[in-house]
C-alpha cells in the first residue's frame, strides 16, 4: 500500500483506522489533534516538529507515496522528504581494499560487521577508490569490492559506497596512476594556489570538460567509472547498495582544496587560499572577467587574501570591515569562484543522477562545513573553499538548489563537532554553519544525511545524538570510520551506548504498535537472513 | 546404553567367563528403540516425544486421533482463535509373566524345553547351546534336529525362534525345544527378545543359561542354579531407564547334594531386599534322571518350572489439544486444554511476555485445584470430563500474555514436554502465528546439540531486529541484550586485535634452525626458559581433603624428580563454590585447598625442588559479598571493596551476567556435539564479570597480583577463562606482575562439520593465537586445537589429521609452538567433570605426541599419579635427553 498524501486537505489527519497497513508499520498516537503531519504549503508538503515521534516509531514513508501525487512530483520530484526510521551507517576502513585489490584486515572487518549487525547498525560506508579500480584507463577490477559488498550482504548490512575520485594520503592511496603520469606532464590539470603549488590530490574542477586524459574529458571518465560500477554491482543495487556518494573533489568534497596544508599543532586552523591559480582556471576567470566588462580583473586572484594558515585579518581581503570581499571585486571573483565550484558540482552530480536515477539507490554529494572563522562577517574559510557565504548572503542557496536539481542528497560532516570545543580565538561556529546549511536544504527540500569529521572529538558522541533526534533530526547518519581506534576499549563502549541509546525507545504505551502490526512485524524480522554467529 | 541391571552386587564374585561379547554385546542399534523403530520412545533425555503437527488440518489423518478429536469439546467452537493438537508419546508400563519350564516331553525319552511369555508382543527366543567340553562361554548353534519349526540361523552362532500361542485362547506365546540329553550339549542359552520394541530381556545383564550338565561351571547365569536362587531384572532399553521391577525365583532345581549354609544365607538376605516377589515353586518333579554317563560326568537333568514377572514399556500415544479463544463478556483470554491421558494430569503452567519464553505467573484467578509452585509457575489438576475418559481445565487469562507455556506431569511423576521445550501456545498476534511457528517447528529434530546454540543465535537475531526497529523494546530480556552485549564486545576485540596490529597473516614463528645448539636461555613469561613441563597440580576432587596443599607438599620432590619443571596450583582465593574458581575477596587466600600459610610452606617447598609455581588466578568474574541497592549482588567485600562500577554492565558499564560461564558452556556443547542438554539458565547468573576497562579495577587487580608475586611466591600464573576479556589487559597485568611463566585458558569449540570434526581447525586455532597476539606474547594458551583433533586422530585412527596443510602439527602449536601449552585433560575436560574427556586408553599415545613436539606440554595430576607414571616418566626423560624445548623444530615420530 501507498500512502498519498492528498493536496486538497490542508491538515491530512491520519489516525490508525485509515491505516490498515502493516507494511508501513505506521503507528500515530491515538489523539488525532496532535497528529498534524502533513502541513500543506503550495506545492509542496512540509513536515513539522511532530515527526520525530513517528520516526522513533519506525513510520515509513517511501518515495513512492510521493511520488504518487503527479503535481509534487512534477514539480519537484527530489524536495520530498524520505522518512525512514533512523538509520547508522558505519564507514570501513579507507583501505578497506587496497591497490592489490585485495580486501585488508578482512577477518578484522567480517568480526566488525558482525559485531555492527547485533549492535543495530544499518549498513556502512564503503569508499572506492578511483586508483584502485581503474588502473588502467577504462580498465575497471571490482573483484575487491565485489568482495567486501559480499561480506556486507552477508552479515545482513547495508551498503553505502562512496566513489572517491580522489587520492588520499594517510592511508596512501593515489589516483591512477595513468592519471598520475599525465599529471607529470600537463600539471595544469591540478589546482594550483597563488604560488603555484599544485594540489595533486584530484583534478581541478576546471578540466571537467576538456579532454585531457589521453582524449578524454574527466567527466567522461567518471561516467565510465560510474557505467561500469553499476553493471558490476547490479545484484547489489537496491538490496545491499543503498547510497551511493559521488566525489565531487578533495576527501571527496564539493569544495577546493584550500586548505590542504594541515594546520600545526596548537594553531588555529587558517583562512585557506583561493586555488584559482592553474591555467585552467586562469582562463575561465579571464573569460568570465571579459563577458563581465572587467577584463582587468580575469588577470589573477585576489591580491590581498592572506595564505593558508593566516587569521583573517593578516591581509585585508577577509578584514571584517572594509574588507576588500565587499568591494565590486570581491563580489566579482567570488561570485565566479563559488559559481564553478556549484557548475562543477551541477556537472558529476548531474552524470551520478542520470546514471543512478533508474535504479533504487540514492545519490549524495558531500559538502564540507567549513566552520572556521564562521563567526566573522566574511567567512573567509568558506570563501576561499568555494562558498559565497558571508554575513549578508548565504552561499548555500545555489548549492541546496544544485542538488535539489539533481534529486541528490546532501552529505554534511561535521556533525560531532559543537561550539564549546572549539578553541575561542578561532571565531568559529560548527554549530550554526550546520543550522544555517540544514535550514537552506529545508528551504528546497533537499535531504541532509550526516556524518562525523573524527571519532573521538570531545562530546561528539553527544552531539551527534543531538543532532539525529533533535528538534530537526536527520535520519542517515554515517558513523566515521572502523578501525582499530573504532574498535578500542577506549572508544567501542561509548559508541555500543551511543548506539544503544539511539535505539532506546521512548514510546508512550500508546505509540506502541498494534498487536497486530507487532505480530507481523516479528514474522518479518525473524525472517532476517545471514546473521551468522560465531557462538563458540 | 547397554542393559543396566541391578544385580551385580549379587553375582558369585567367583565369576570366571564373561558372557560371550558377540552376543550380548548387541548392536546398539536394537537397544536404542526409539531410533530404529516405529515406535519412538524417546529422544534425548526426555521421556516422551511427539511429533510437531500444529493445526487440525495438517493433522496427518489416522483415524483413531481424529476420532479423538472429534470427541473434543473444544474443537467445535467456532470464536476459537487458536488451535492445537499436541499428539504425545508417553510410556506405559505392561506387567506380565515369562516362565521357563524344563519337563521330558510326551514319550518320555526326550526332554523338552518350554519358554513362554504372557505379554502381548513379537517375542522372539535368541538362543544357542554350548557343547560338552567347550572351555569358553561361547554359544553355537544347535543341532538340526533340535531347532523348531520357524527358526532362523543368526550367524554361526544363534537361532531365533518366535514364540507362538498355541491356540488363539492361550495367555502364554510359547517355544519349545525338543532336546536328547544324550546328546553333546551341556546347556541351552537364550535371550528373550520383543521385536515390536527392541527390547532384550536377560538374566543379570547376561544369556540364560540352563544347564543339562551339572558339573558346569557357575557364570552367576544360570536358571535354577544350584545356587539356589536367581534374580532378573528386565533391563529395557529405554536410553536412560532402569527398570525397577525385580522378580526373582526360588530353587525349582533340585540337585543331589545339599544347598550350603552360605547359599541359604545369601537367600534369606537377599529375598529382604528384593522389591517384588514372585516366586512360585514349581511343582516339584522329583524325577529322578537317568544317569546316562557320558564322557566323565553324571548327567543328572531335572524338570523345572520357573516364571518370572516381566515389565515392558509400551509407547501410547495420546493427545493433547490446545484451543484459545477470547471470552466475549469479559475480553479475557481462555484457553481450553484437554487430554485424553488417564489418570491424574497436572499441568504446569506459566504465561510469557515474549518470545524469550520466560516462565511468569499470571494473575489470578486460576482454575480449581491450582498450585503455586516455586513463584515460577502454576500446577493445576485436570479435571476429569463427564465423557469419556478425558479430563481438562480451562485457563483464563488477560489479553496482554504473549503466550501460554505448560508441561504436563503424569501420576508416575513423569513429564511430558514439547520436543524437549515447554508446549507453547501463542496467544498475541495468533492470525499470523502459523508462519512463525511454522518456523520453529522446522527447527531440525536431529541436531540436538546445535538447538541450544542455534536458540541463542535466533534470540539474538529477534533481539537485534527489535533494536533496530525500535520495536517494543523493554519486553525484551535483558539478559539476552547483555549477551548480545557480550558478543559485540568479542567481536569488537577480535576485530581490534587485528586492526591495532596491522597483521593480516599469522604470525609464523621462525624456529631455530640448529636443532642441537640450546637457544640461549631468555626467560620470557610466555616461555619461561622454553625447557618447561608442567604439571597440573590438582585435579576437581582436590579440595574435598581440606589439607590439599599439605597434601601435595609431600608429593614435591617426587613431582620435580618426574622431571617437571612448573607446577600449576589450584586457585587460592575464598571462593563461593569450593573449587575455588568462583572468587570473593581476592586477599583471603584461605580456601577449601588450605590455608594461607600452608600454601606459603608449599610454595617454598616447591621452590626448594626447583619447580616454578603458577597460581591459578580467575580475572574474569568475581563474586560479590553484598547487594547494591537494587537487590543486584554486585558490592564486593574484602580489602578491594568494588562497587557496582567494577561490573561489566549492560549500558556497557553495567553487566551483572557471567556470560563467561554461558560461553564455556557452549564450547563444551559445541565439543559435545549432540550430546549436550540444554542447561538451566540460572547457573550462569552467578557472578558479576569485571570491567577490566575501569582503570581503578586494573589498578586493583595488578596490586594483587603483585601481592601474590611477593607474599605467596608465585611464579606465574595460569589464568583462568581468558575468553571474557580482551587480551591486551592480560598483556598489562603481565608486565605489571613480571610473571616467570604465564599461559591462558582460552577455550572454545572446534569446527565441526555435520558432526565431523574438520580436517581444517586453522580458525580455531587463529583465535587462540589471535588471543596470545592480543597479550603480546607475553602469555602462552593451552592448545585446546592440539587436544581436540588428538581425541578424532586417537579415538579413531586417523592419524591423517595430525598434519595440517602445510604438513605441520594442526593446533596452536604447529603456528606459535612457543607459546602453545599442550595438554590432554584438564579438571574441567576430565577429572570428575568429564566435559571433554580423552579418549580412555589412549592417554599415553596422546602424551607421546605432546612430550615429543615442540610447545610446552602439560600433564594432568591425574594421570602423573595412576598407572601411567612410569611412562610419563619416561617419556619426560626422551625428552630432555633430546633437548626438545618449546621452539624446537617438527620431530617426526615414524610408524
Amino acid at each position: 500500500m501507498e500512502v498519498s498524501v492528498i493536496r486538497s486537505s490542508s491538515q491530512a489527519k491520519i489516525s490508525k483506522t485509515e491505516l490498515g497497513c502493516r507494511d508501513l508499520r505506521f503507528c500515530f498516537g491515538k489523539s488525532n489533534d496532535k497528529n498534524k503531519i502533513f502541513s500543506r504549503k503550495p506545492n509542496s508538503v512540509c513536515f513539522d516538529s511532530q515527526i520525530s515521534r513517528f520516526r522513533k516509531a519506525g513510520l515509513r514513508f517511501t518515495l513512492k507515496a510521493i511520488h504518487s501525487d503527479p503535481i509534487l512530483e512534477s514539480k519537484s520530484p527530489a524536495t520530498s522528504k524520505s522518512l525512514d526510521r533512523l538509520r547508522l551507517f558505519v564507514g570501513l576502513p579507507l583501505d578497506a581494499v587496497s591497490d592489490r585489490n585485495s580486501v585488508n584486515h578482512a577477518r578484522a572487518i567480517g568480526a566488525g560487521l558482525k559485531a555492527l549487525k547485533l549492535l543495530g547498525v544499518e549498513g556502512v560506508e564503503l569508499p572506492v577508490w578511483w586508483g584502485v579500480v581503474e588502473n588502467e584507463m577504462g580498465k575497471y577490477d571490482w573483484s575487491g569490492y565485489l568482495a567486501v559488498a559480499e561480506m556486507v550482504q552477508k552479515a545482513g548490512l547495508k551498503l553505502h559506497v562512496s566513489l572517491c575520485f580522489h587520492a588520499s594520503s594517510q592511508p596512501r592511496i593515489p589516483l591512477p596512476k595513468w592519471v598520475t603520469k599525465i599529471g607529470e606532464s600537463q600539471s595544469s590539470i591540478f589546482f594550483a594556489d597563488r604560488s603555484g603549488q599544485h594540489y595533486q590530490q584530484c583534478l581541478s574542477l576546471a578540466v571537467d570538460d576538456l579532454a585531457v586524459l589521453d582524449g578524454k574529458t574527466p567527466v567522461q571518465v567518471y561516467q565510465g567509472f560510474c557505467e561500469s560500477f553499476k553493471s558490476t554491482f547490479s545484484p547489489f543495487m537496491g538490496s545491499t547498495i543503498t547510497g551511493i556518494s559521488m566525489g565531487l573533489g578533495p576527501d571527496g568534497e564539493l569544495r577546493y582544496p584550500s586548505h590542504h596544508k594541515p594546520a600545526k599543532s596548537g594553531t588555529i586552523t587558517g583562512v585557506g587560499e583561493f586555488q584559482c591559480y592553474d591555467t585552467n582556471m586562469l582562463n575561465l576567470l579571464k573569460q568570465y572577467a571579459e563577458a563581465n566588462g572587467n577584463p582587468l580583473w580575469g588577470l589573477g586572484g585576489p591580491h590581498d587574501a592572506p595564505t593558508y594558515d593566516q587569521a583573517p585579518n593578516s591581509n585585508s581581503f577577509f578584514k571584517d570591515h572594509g574588507g576588500s570581499w565587499e568591494s565590486p571585486y570581491g563580489d566579482f571573483f567570488l561570485s565566479w569562484y563559488s559559481s564553478e565550484l556549484v557548475s562543477h558540482g551541477n556537472r558529476l552530480l548531474s552524470l551520478a543522477s542520470s546514471i543512478f536515477g533508474d535504479t533504487e539507490v540514492n545519490v549524495y554529494g558531500k559538502v564540507p562545513l567549513m566552520h572556521s572563522w564562521y563567526k566573522t562577517r566574511a567567512h573567509p574559510s568558506e570563501l576561499t573553499a568555494g562558498f559565497y557565504n558571508t554575513a549578508s548572503r548565504n552561499g548555500y542557496e545555489a548549492v541546496a538548489e544544485m542538488f535539489a536539481r539533481n534529486s541528490c542528497k546532501i552529505i554534511l560532516p561535521g556533525m560531532d563537532l559543537s561550539d564549546e570545543h572549539q578553541p575561542h580565538d578561532a571565531l568559529s561556529s560548527p554549530e550554526s554553519l550546520l543550522a544555517q546549511i540544514r535550514t537552506t536544504c529545508n528551504k528546497h527540500r533537499v535531504e541532509v544525511a550526516g556524518q562525523n569529521l573524527a571519532s573521538g572529538a570531545p562530546g561528539g558522541l553527544e552531539q551527534i545524538k543531538k543532532n539525529m533526534l533533535g528538534e530537526n533530526p536527520i535520519d542517515l547518519f554515517t558513523y566515521q570510520r572502523m578501525g582499530a581506534h573504532f574498535f578500542s576499549p577506549e572508544h567501542f563502549p561509548s559508541f555500543t551506548e551511543f548506539v544503544r541509546s539511539l535505539s532506546q525507545p521512548e514510546l508512550h504505551p500508546d505509540d506502541l504498535p498494534s498487536d497486530e502490526a507487532e505480530a507481523t512485524e516479528s514474522v518479518q524480522t525473524s525472517s532476517d537472513p545471514n546473521i551468522h554467529l560465531q557462538t563458540a | 546404553m547397554a542393559a543396566v541391571t541391578i544385580d551385580s552386587l549379587l553375582q558369585n564374585p567367583t565369576l570366571l567367563f564373561r558372557p560371550k561379547a558377540k552376543v550380548l554385546l548387541k548392536p546398539p542399534r536394537s537397544l536404542d528403540c526409539s531410533r530404529n523403530r516405529k515406535l519412538p520412545l524417546s529422544r534425548g533425555s526426555c521421556l516422551c516425544s511427539f511429533n510437531p503437527r500444529r493445526t487440525i488440518h495438517v493433522v496427518r489423518a489416522s483415524s483413531s486421533e481424529t476420532a479423538l478429536i472429534g470427541n473434543f469439546d473444544i474443537s467445535s467452537s467456532d470464536d476459537i482463535l487458536y488451535k492445537d493438537i499436541f499428539p504425545v508419546k508417553r510410556i506405559e508400563k505392561v506387567e506380565g509373566k515369562f516362565f521357563i519350564r524344563l519337563d521330558r516331553s510326551k514319550d518320555q525319552h526326550d526332554w523338552q524345553l518350554t519358554v513362554g511369555c504372557s505379554l502381548p508382543g513379537k517375542w522372539i527366543l535368541h538362543w544357542g547351546v554350548s557343547y560338552l567340553g567347550d572351555s569358553g562361554s561361547e554359544w553355537d548353534q544347535p543341532p538340526k534336529g533340535m531347532r523348531p519349526p520357524g527358526s532362523i540361523p543368526i550367524k554361526d552362532y544363534a537361532i531365533e525362534t518366535p514364540l507362538k500361542k498355541l491356540s488363539e485362547g492361550d495367555i502364554f506365546h510359547e517355544v519349545k525345544i525338543d532336546f536328547n540329553p544324550i546328546s553333546e550339549i551341556a546347556a541351552i542359552h537364550f535371550v528373550l527378545k520383543d521385536e515390536e520394541t527392541g527390547a532384550w530381556y536377560q538374566h543379570r545383564g547376561m544369556d540364560f543359561k540352563v544347564p543339562l550338565v551339572d558339573y558346569l561351571e557357575d557364570d552367576g547365569n544360570i536358571v535354577g542354579a544350584k545356587r539356589g536362587f536367581g534374580v532378573w531384572s528386565g533391563a529395557v532399553t529405554g536410553q536412560y531407564r532402569i527398570m525397577s521391577q525385580v522378580a526373582y525365583f526360588l530353587v525349582i532345581y533340585r540337585i543331589p547334594s545339599e544347598p550350603t549354609l552360605g547359599d541359604v544365607g545369601a537367600l534369606q538376605q537377599f529375598s529382604n531386599v528384593l522389591l517384588k516377589s514372585e516366586a512360585s515353586h514349581a511343582d516339584s518333579q522329583n524325577n529322578s534322571i537317568e544317569s546316562k554317563d557320558s564322557k566323565n560326568k553324571n548327567r543328572c537333568l531335572e524338570g523345572f518350572y520357573e516364571e518370572q514377572s516381566i515389565v515392558k514399556e509400551v509407547s501410547v500415544g495420546n493427545l493433547v489439544s490446545v484451543a484459545v479463544r477470547k471470552s466475549p463478556e469479559t475480553g479475557k483470554v481462555i484457553v481450553c486444554l484437554e487430554t485424553d491421558i488417564p489418570g491424574d494430569v497436572v499441568v504446569h503452567w506459566g504465561v510469557c511476555r515474549d518470545d524469550a519464553k520466560i516462565w511468569e505467573i499470571p494473575a489470578a484467578p486460576y482454575p480449581p485445584e491450582t498450585t503455586v509452585f516455586k513463584n515460577k509457575a502454576l500446577r493445576t489438576l485436570l479435571q476429569p470430563k463427564a465423557t469419556g475418559n478425558r479430563s481438562g481445565a480451562l485457563f483464563t487469562l488477560d489479553e496482554e500474555h504473549f503466550g501460554f507455556l505448560f508441561v504436563l506431569k503424569l501420576d508416575d511423576n513423569t513429564w511430558l514436554k514439547f520436543k524437549e521445550d515447554d508446549f507453547y501456545v501463542p496467544l498475541l498476534g495468533i492470525s499470523s502465528v502459523p508462519g512463525q511457528y511454522g518456523q520453529s517447528d522446522s527447527t531440525s529434530e536431529e541436531i540436538s546439540s546445535k538447538s541450544y546454540t542455534d536458540g541463542i543465535i535466533n534470540e539474538i537475531r529477534n533481539l537485534v531486529s527489535g533494536l533496530s526497529s525500535e520495536k517494543s523494546q523493554k519486553t525484551k530480556k535483558k539478559e539476552v541484550q547483555e549477551s548480545i552485549l557480550q558478543e559485540i564486545e568479542q567481536l569488537a576485540a577480535e576485530a581490534y586485535s587485528i586492526f591495532r596490529s596491522s597483521i593480516t597473516t599469522v604470525p609464523e614463528e621462525v624456529v631455530s634452525e640448529t636443532e642441537t645448539t640450546k637457544p640461549a636461555v631468555k626467560i620470557s613469561s610466555g616461555t619461561g626458559t622454553g625447557f618447561e613441563i608442567l604439571c597440573q597440580g590438582f585435579n576437581w576432587e582436590s579440595h574435598k581433603s581440606g589439607r590439599w596443599y599439605m597434601e601435595l607438599k609431600e608429593k614435591a620432590s617426587e613431582i620435580s624428580s618426574l622431571g617437571f619443571t612448573v607446577i600449576w596450583l589450584p586457585p587460592p582465593t575464598e571462593s563461593v563454590s569450593p573449587e575455588g574458581y568462583m572468587p570473593k575477596d581476592l586477599y583471603n587466600l584461605n580456601s577449601r585447598y588450605g590455608t594461607i600459610d600452608e600454601l606459603k610452606e608449599l610454595v617454598k617447598s616447591l621452590h626448594e625442588v626447583g619447580m616454578k609455581v603458577l597460581g591459578d588466578v580467575v580475572l574474569n568474574h568475581r563474586c560479590a559479598h553484598f547487594k547494591n541497592q537494587n537487590g543486584v549482588w554486585n558490592i564486593f567485600g574484602g580489602r578491594l571493596n568494588w562497587d557496582d562500577r567494577a561490573v561489566v554492565a549492560d549500558d556497557p558499564h553495567f553487566q551483572v551476567l557471567m556470560f563467561s560461564l554461558i560461553l564455556k558452556a557452549l564450547a563444551i556443547q559445541g565439543t559435545f556435539e549432540g550430546r549436550g542438554n540444554k542447561s538451566s539458565g540460572d547457573n550462569f547468573h552467578a557472578a558479576p564479570n569485571i570491567d577490566h576497562s575501569q582503570e581503578f579495577v586494573r589498578k586493583d587487580l595488578k596490586e594483587w597480583l603483585g601481592w601474590l608475586r611477593e607474599e605467596i611466591g608465585y611464579d606465574g600464573w595460569r589464568l583462568d577463562f581468558v575468553r571474557g576479556f580482551w587480551g591486551g589487559y592480560v598483556k598489562d597485568y603481565l608486565e605489571a606482575s613480571g610473571p616467570y611463566f604465564a599461559v591462558g585458558e582460552y577455550w572454545d569449540s572446534l569446527s565441526y562439520t555435520y558432526g565431523e570434526m574438520d580436517h581444517n581447525q586453522d580458525s580455531h586455532r587463529q583465535r587462540i593465537v589471535d588471543w596470545i597476539n592480543a597479550t603480546n606474547g607475553t602469555a602462552g594458551a593451552f592448545d585446546v586445537t592440539t587436544k581436540g583433533i588428538l581425541h578424532s586422530a586417537l579415538e579413531r585412527c586417523e592419524y591423517w589429521r595430525l598434519s595440517d596443510q602445510k604438513g605441520k602439527p594442526p593446533g596452536v602449536v604447529g603456528w606459535w609452538p612457543s607459546r602453545a601449552v599442550t595438554f590432554i585433560e584438564n579438571h574441567d575436560t576430565g577429572s570428575t567433570q568429564g566435559h571433554w574427556r580423552f579418549p580412555g586408553g589412549k592417554e599415553m599415545q596422546g602424551y607421546a605426541y605432546i612430550l615429543t613436539h615442540p610447545g610446552t606440554p602439560a600433564v594432568f595430576y591425574d594421570h602423573i599419579f595412576s598407572h601411567h607414571r612410569s611412562e610419563i616418566a619416561s617419556l619426560i626423560s626422551v625428552r630432555n635427553r633430546n633437548g626438545i624445548h618449546c621452539r624446537s623444530l617438527e620431530l617426526y615420530m615414524v610408524g
